[in-house]
């Protein structure tokens, strides 16, 4: 076994953020004397990613995630606790470990908004001084990708949000980095192109073996991604491991759909009725419950179709964030 | 030669993000050419009354003023749109994008805004300096034209660092343009010779706000009039205030990512 890329351990991140009361009154006496508040943002996590993984690291907003990746990325100091990443303490920022990773914001553009994309790549290139061949090479394969071909020549401001988002992450894999932190990289685009960057992403790992932590909204993002799942809340970590065992721990229902003829038939003794279209019934059952309930409807009623679901993922990251800790 | 690539790429994208602007152009033309005509009928006016002001004979001060378009050019040029980017950046948070790149985040902050129409100020500059000396008939010996560009160089450095120590007060305080404002009026005082105002404005032209090293000093060094010992200062001035500005610029990296905390 090799050592991890990705080491955390009881990382901690405190913000002193200056508070104040609403008025002039108060806004005068703060340029005097601040009070200072301390905000744990993350408070005592601990992971470790393998080489070539993709994890999804999940959790409501504030819940400290973008903190952790910009420690991960060496933008933040920690408060307490230690890491490394590819042998390097990140917040040391050396140039040989800045010149491995990446950090993608999709909320923030680092491209140059009145020029095409591709001198912006040229910039770049001058920066992570990447020679010539290898600077083509790869910048053939991401438009090949990514399909950027016609984009790359237009200035930044009159592409697409979806368009400016590919060129956003193109522009961030240049250098081919081996740990690639992504932070929302697919809010606020349509759902093709969302699959599209899904897509490009799993390539982008199978093909060059690169670790991949990407925070997310969208379920499905992390549903097509990652087998592995990181959820903190309030700083904290929640679970840690497969998705499916995710949805295990967390849900505590089932969902059997059923075909009848009709919906004439009442099944309010079998379980909670959802819905019911067509002959289509959508039952909740408590999960230890399940083969017995299925057991019931099969020699109870003409059944001509049934099936035992679980619930969708987004329903039970919900669960998990209203719990907290299980 | 790799930062040299660096300079080369920066100033290309300047060109290029610019270039859709074409009639920027025009107008920071019209602007320098109004400022200009506006500084020389000025002298003018002056020396129609007198033909010496604080021991400037009328063709030195032209020299000032051709010095003072070429450092305002410069910081016009690079220093003033990388350091408003800077404090921009801190604000928005977008710095990240640059404290991730594998190169010293200082030199690419410096570096990475320029607003190539400035160098209008620059070309003017050296116009009306060589107008000024063809007049004056001095000629500019090889030491002279030395001294001049050691000063020049070292007001530059010297400018650059006080900005750089001004734009990394963001990282404390996160608006500090107005700073930059108040800078911006000092600096319209350093057209005329620094030894025309009382003491204490001199002193505070000459050491609070540095722009006597950016602009009498360098022209006096083309006129003969500077001293051994200014030239030694300036230079030791602007060293320091470059390893004085490096000092606050890590200090105020540290302060971002929360490391003195």
């Amino acid at each position: 076994m090799t050592d991890p890329v990705i080491h955390l351990h009881d990382l901690h991140k405190i913000y002193v953020v200056s508070e104040r009361e609403s008025g002039i009154l108060a806004a005068l006496q703060s340029l005097l004397h601040r009070e200072t508040e301390n905000v744990p943002a993350v408070d005592g996590i601990s992971f470790d990613l393998n080489a070539g993984e993709v994890v999804g690291f999940l959790g409501p907003n504030g819940a400290g995630k973008t903190t952790t990746l910009k420690m991960l990325s060496g933008l933040l100091h920690p408060t307490a606790g230690d890491g490394t990443v590819l042998g390097y303490v990140p917040w040391k920022r050396e140039k040989e470990f800045l010149r491995r990773i990446t950090l993608v914001m999709g909320q923030r553009n680092q491209l140059v908004w009145d020029i095409p994309a591709l001198d912006s790549f040229e910039l770049n290139r001058a920066i992570y001084r990447i020679p010539a061949p290898d600077y083509q090479r790869m910048l053939s394969e991401l438009t090949d990708l990514l399909e950027l071909g016609p984009l790359l020549r237009k200035p930044v401001r009159n592409l697409s949000l979806g368009e400016r988002m590919k060129c956003e992450i193109a522009a961030a894999l240049l250098h081919r980095p081996q740990v690639v932190f992504l932070d929302e990289p697919t809010i606020g685009l349509d759902v093709t192109m969302q699959r599209r960057i899904r897509t490009f992403l799993s390539e982008y790992n199978r093909r060059y073996g690169a670790t991949i932590l990407l925070t997310s909204h969208y379920m499905a993002d992390v549903e097509a991604l990652c087998r592995r799942v990181i959820v903190i809340h309030h700083g904290r970590l929640l679970f840690d491991g497969d998705l499916s065992d995710l949805v295990q721990r967390f849900t505590a229902h089932k969902t059997i759909v059923v075909r009848l003829a009709d919906c004439q038939t009442d099944l309010h003794s079998y379980g909670d009725v959802v819905s019911c279209d067509e002959g289509s019934f959508t039952l909740r059952v408590p999960k230890a419950q399940t083969a017995h309930v299925t057991e019931r409807l099969l020699a109870d009623l003409p059944v001509i179709d049934l099936l035992v679901e679980d619930p969708p993922i987004e329903e039970v990251i919900e669960r998990v964030f209203e719990q907290g800790a299980p | 030669m790799n930062y040299l690539r660096l300079v080369w790429a920066f100033f290309r994208i300047g060109v290029m993000s610019e270039a859709a602007y074409r009639i920027n152009f025009f107008i920071q033309l019209f602007q320098s050419l109004l400022e200009l005509a506006m500084s020389l009928a000025g002298l003018a006016v002056i020396f129609s009354y007198t033909n010496s002001l604080g021991g400037w004979s009328p063709d030195e001060v032209l020299a000032l003023v051709g010095v003072y378009f070429l450092i305002g050019g410069i910081i016009g040029l690079v220093i003033q749109p990388g350091m408003e980017q800077l404090i921009e950046d801190v604000r928005e948070g977008t710095l990240d994008f640059t404290l991730t790149k594998p190169e010293d985040a200082q030199l690419l902050v410096s570096l990475r805004q320029v607003d190539i129409w400035r160098l209008v100020d620059i070309v003017m500059g050296f116009g009306v300096l060589a107008a000024a000396l063809l007049r004056l008939g001095a000629h500019v010996g090889t030491s002279q034209a030395a001294a001049f560009g050691i000063m020049l160089l070292a007001g530059a450095v010297i400018i650059y660092s006080f900005w750089l120590i001004l734009a990394t007060l963001s990282f404390w305080f996160v608006r500090v343009e107005n700073i930059l404002e108040i800078f911006q009026s000092m600096y319209e005082a350093g057209r005329w010779p620094i030894s025309l105002y009382p003491g204490w404005l001199r002193f505070a032209l000459t050491f609070i706000v540095p722009v006597a090293f950016a602009v009498t000093v360098p022209t006096e060094a083309l006129t003969g009039r500077l001293s051994g010992t200014t030239l030694l200062g300036a230079v030791a001035l602007s060293v320091v205030l470059l390893a004085v500005s490096r000092l606050i610029w890590l200090r105020g990296l540290r302060q971002y990512s929360g490391a003195s905390a």
